[in-house]
């Protein structure tokens, strides 16, 4: 048998007072996709960093093969020359410039001298093409999709004859369709020969991908297993240490009167462009109406202009409780009794420099108030009582809220929300990139809060979740709410065909 | 947290190093350096540089900043000295109205930003020309003396009021019970909710602040007393520390200071709180223009030159982010200890011009560089 085309043997990565990694074990060979999985913290981003040469030979124990042959990388040109790629979650794109320009970045074709742009765009065409993406190589990369952006930052890696890609959550940004091309591509890339390291939260694609899936707690590998051996029982077993009989553990509800209503909202958004319209829901006390729709369906935009947040409304009227609810701006949707939980927390959630405590509060200061001053042994003990209600991981509340796992941080954004006793509660993709035990955690708490007669709207990418979770759910497209589900009446397939619609003109 | 911890007692450690450097430097090259008379000087001299590097402390803060500040110190303060001996006003009125035009000139600018999304630093660089052509255009380019024919009157006496010794050593008593009490208060608050606090480094720091109130009172009661400036600039800085460490206000700042974006969708009004912020910068301008036209004696075409590069790098060398979301007052007011401290001891030793400006620009640089260094 042949050496595996990347291996680590007995490696072990510490950082100051922490052990990320402890022994690790792991391979890839060549035309097969080996999963690697595991809760947030668990290692997998230490892994991939010292596999692709961001932690140099030297800052840890044990050694890297390539080719079976002994590897001392010195940083990520090293591993780029050996032919390893690591596709991180955060493109490493610049916006600004056009696609030919990133593909080539760092390496342009030269003649004479000059940049020869003919020979860029030439190039980038050509390797676009292979992976299927016809795009004008001129086009800034910013006005591209988020699946297109991914496959000209994989046209990157291939062009630097990459045989192996490390894929890091590849589809967490991306709607179904789009992820099942993505994947589509990867099998393609298998086949060619590349071996792929593919990290994903969403089992269902493991399950879809996967030759081999390894599974990583707390740094050390629990077990590399066939595809054949790794059911979902199995992987979320060896992920979490504990068996998780229903991960979506939505309760029967109660549901009271109509707490927010839209009625045939038309809304405008930058440039006067009409991106909703004809949006008509209801979501009662003690509900979860779940929203959901292929990227670009105006589920975010929404939810952003529910809050108050996004757009001028054009037509249409927006009930609170059954008056009339016309927050132009956020901290009036707050004061009426809205919140919103972002989808991207790093960048519309959390202030990341901060604190878990100032983090908790920062909706809230107002019920702090006394004299002027904000009471700091009040916002103490709410902010201790929300960490130990919220479970949050965090070795203090004055700890820097950036150095929390995915799953925490979502923890705390929520907590945010749940401070100031909205009447709706707008979730958008409240469990994207966290980890299989915090999603459970998060579950559960909609759960208590739809026990206490909150509503929730709840906007998922992932198809489970949606239909596990919600109570009703509508699905949106073009900006349109094009159908409306009961929990019985949802299956993937019937969502699937209403997100994607027929031959109808919108 | 540990790390993050040590890296601060770094900072703050190199920081009262390179003080006690230019200090010994100082003393060691001339011996009245270290006398109760430069002292106090010094304790004016910090005290304009302070206030108004507390006001860009506030603008800084949210992501903003005012390079105006110079031009309105020279223009407030000729205003006020043009409404007194020109016009002939009561002293209190005309600095009343003065204050009141920097309170609303500054308020504008905030709304043209926010309204506009406009850079401040374009806005307050144009405010910048602007102000300086305003203010020359007011003191139609002559020397306004703050007062008609030399009477004492409350703008004169801004910088020339000592407090008696004993009201000197009354205030040092407050500032140390104030330092004490709030670190009494923490400890207290640590134990109830079980936070992490580390209690000995905190009495530390309010045990040596309160000693250095003392000895400060101490060394300037051998001159005339506690200079009214140092007074005014207790006052400042105690507003501006409980504003950001205490208010809602304050939190606000350092949130849409992190994370514009992100403050907006927590339901904070971020356009309301940096006109605010503008607006604390104005009334500090407007202390600080009193101030420096009183000092210089009357109002010049120089007044204000270049302080709000120096009130810049005093928020830079105390730890504030040009970027925003980071730093707190009391690292300002040190950054504006080691800039005063550093142009009062080449001011007593006649340091040319030329060099001054060499020396200052190098201890900024060298401050942002070690800074950059100890937060990798």
């Amino acid at each position: 048998m042949t050496a595996p085309l990347l291996e680590a043997r007995g490696v072990t990565k510490r950082f100051p007072g922490v052990v990320a990694l402890k022994d690790v074990r792991f391979d890839v060979r060549a035309g097969e996709i080996h999963a690697l999985c595991g809760e947030n913290g668990a290692g997998k981003s230490t892994l991939i960093k010292l596999l692709s040469g961001v932690h140099p030979h030297g800052s840890y124990e044990g050694e890297l093969f390539v080719d079976g042959k002994i590897a001392e990388f010195r940083g990520v040109g090293d591993a780029q020359t050996a032919g390893i790629a690591a596709i991180a979650q955060e493109l490493a794109l610049v916006p600004a410039l056009s696609v030919a320009e990133n593909v080539r970045l760092g390496d342009w074709p030269v003649r004479a001298g000059l940049v020869d742009w003919d020979e860029a765009r030439r190039d980038a065409r050509q390797w676009l093409g292979r992976l299927g993406l016809d795009v004008d190589p001129d086009l800034p990369v910013e006005r591209l999709g988020a699946g297109q952006r991914q496959l000209v930052e994989i046209a990157k890696a291939l062009r630097k004859n990459a045989r192996v890609l490390i894929l890091d959550e590849p589809t967490a940004a991306l709607a179904e369709a789009e992820a099942r091309r993505l994947m589509d591509l990867v099998r393609a890339l298998r086949d060619q020969g590349i071996g792929i390291v593919y990290i994903s939260h969403r089992l269902e694609e493991i399950f879809d991908l996967a030759d081999r899936v390894t599974v990583l707690r707390d740094g050390s590998t629990v077990a590399t297993r066939s595809a054949a051996q790794a059911t979902r029982e199995v992987l979320i077993r060896d992920m979490v240490g504990r068996e998780i009989t229903d991960l979506f553990p939505r309760r029967a509800s109660h549901p009271g009167p109509v707490r927010l209503e839209a009625r045939g909202l038309a809304v405008r958004g930058k440039g006067g462009v009409r991106e909703l319209s004809d949006v008509s829901f209801s979501v009662r006390a003690g509900e979860v109406l779940g929203i959901g729709g292929l990227m670009g369906a105006g589920r975010t935009e929404l939810v952003m202009h529910l809050f108050g947040a996004w757009g001028e409304r054009v037509g249409g009227e927006l009930l609170l409780d059954g008056t009339p609810l016309a927050a132009a701006a956020t901290w009036d949707a707050l004061a009426a009794g809205l919140a919103l939980v972002t989808e991207d927390r790093r960048r519309h959630g959390l202030i990341i420099d901060q604190s878990v405590g100032f983090n908790l509060s920062l909706s809230t200061l107002k019920s702090l108030n006394r004299g002027g001053l904000i009471d700091a042994h009040a916002e103490a003990e709410l902010n201790e009582r929300d960490r130990v209600d919220l479970r949050i991981k965090t070795p203090t509340l004055e700890s820097r809220v950036g150095g929390l796992s995915g799953g925490n941080q979502q923890k705390v954004l929520v907590g945010r929300a749940r401070r100031s006793a909205p009447k709706v509660l707008l979730l958008d993709e409240p469990t994207r990139g966290v980890d299989v035990g915090a999603k459970v955690e998060i579950y559960e708490l909609i759960n208590r809060l739809t026990d206490k007669g909150h509503a929730v709207i709840l906007v998922s990418s992932e198809l489970p979740e949606l239909i596990g979770m919600s109570d009703r759910i509508v699905m949106m497209r073009s900006g349109r709410v094009v159908r409306e589900f009961t929990r019985a009446q949802a299956t993937p397939e019937s969502l699937i065909a209403a997100a994607l619609g027929h031959k109808e003109t919108a | 947290m540990n790390a993050s911890s040590d890296k601060i007692a770094a900072r703050d450690l190199s920081s009262a190093l390179a003080l006690g450097a230019i200090v010994a430097v100082f003393a060691w090259l001339s011996p009245d350096f270290l006398g109760a008379r430069n002292l106090s000087m010094l304790a004016i001299e910090l005290s304009t540089t302070a206030i108004l590097a507390l006001g860009m402390f506030c603008v800084i803060l949210p992501g903003h900043i005012d390079l105006s500040a110079g031009s309105g110190v020279g223009l407030i303060g000729g205003v006020a000295a043009v409404l007194i001996t020109n016009a002939g006003w009561p002293a209190p009125l005309a600095m009343l109205a003065a204050a009141a035009l920097a309170l609303l000139i500054w308020n504008l600018m905030g709304r043209v930003i926010v309204a506009e999304k406009m850079p401040a630093f374009i806005i307050t660089l144009g405010g910048l020309l602007v102000f300086k052509g305003l203010f020359w255009l007011v003191i139609r380019n002559a020397t306004v003396p703050i007062s008609p024919a030399g009477a004492p009157n409350i703008l004169a006496r801004l910088t020339t009021t000592y407090l008696p010794p004993a009201l000197g050593w009354a205030l040092a008593a407050a500032a140390a019970a104030f330092l004490l009490g709030s670190w009494w208060r923490r400890v207290r608050r640590a134990k109830a909710t079980g936070s992490a606090y580390d209690a000995e480094t905190g009495f530390l720091k309010a045990f040596l602040g309160a000693q250095a109130a003392a000895l400060f009172v101490a060394v300037v009661n051998g001159f005339r007393g506690v200079p009214l400036p140092a007074v005014l600039l207790a006052v400042s800085a105690f507003v501006v520390v409980i504003l950001t460490e205490h208010t809602a206000f304050g939190r606000r700042l350092y949130a849409i200071g992190g994370n514009e974006e992100a403050a907006l969708l927590a339901g904070i009004n971020v356009d309301q709180t940096v006109v605010l912020a503008f607006a604390l910068m104005g009334a500090a301008v407007a202390i600080t223009g009193f101030m420096q036209t009183a000092y210089a004696g009357a109002s010049t075409t120089t007044v204000g030159d270049l302080m709000e590069l120096d009130a810049v790098a005093a928020c830079v060398i105390g730890g504030t982010s040009l970027k925003g979301g980071r730093g707190t007052a009391r690292g300002v007011l040190f950054g504006a200890l080691i800039m005063a401290t550093l142009l009062n001891g080449m001011t007593l030793l006649a340091v040319s011009p030329e060099i001054k400006y060499i020396a200052r620009g190098l201890v900024l640089s060298l401050a942002v560089w070690l800074d950059t260094r100890l937060s990798r």
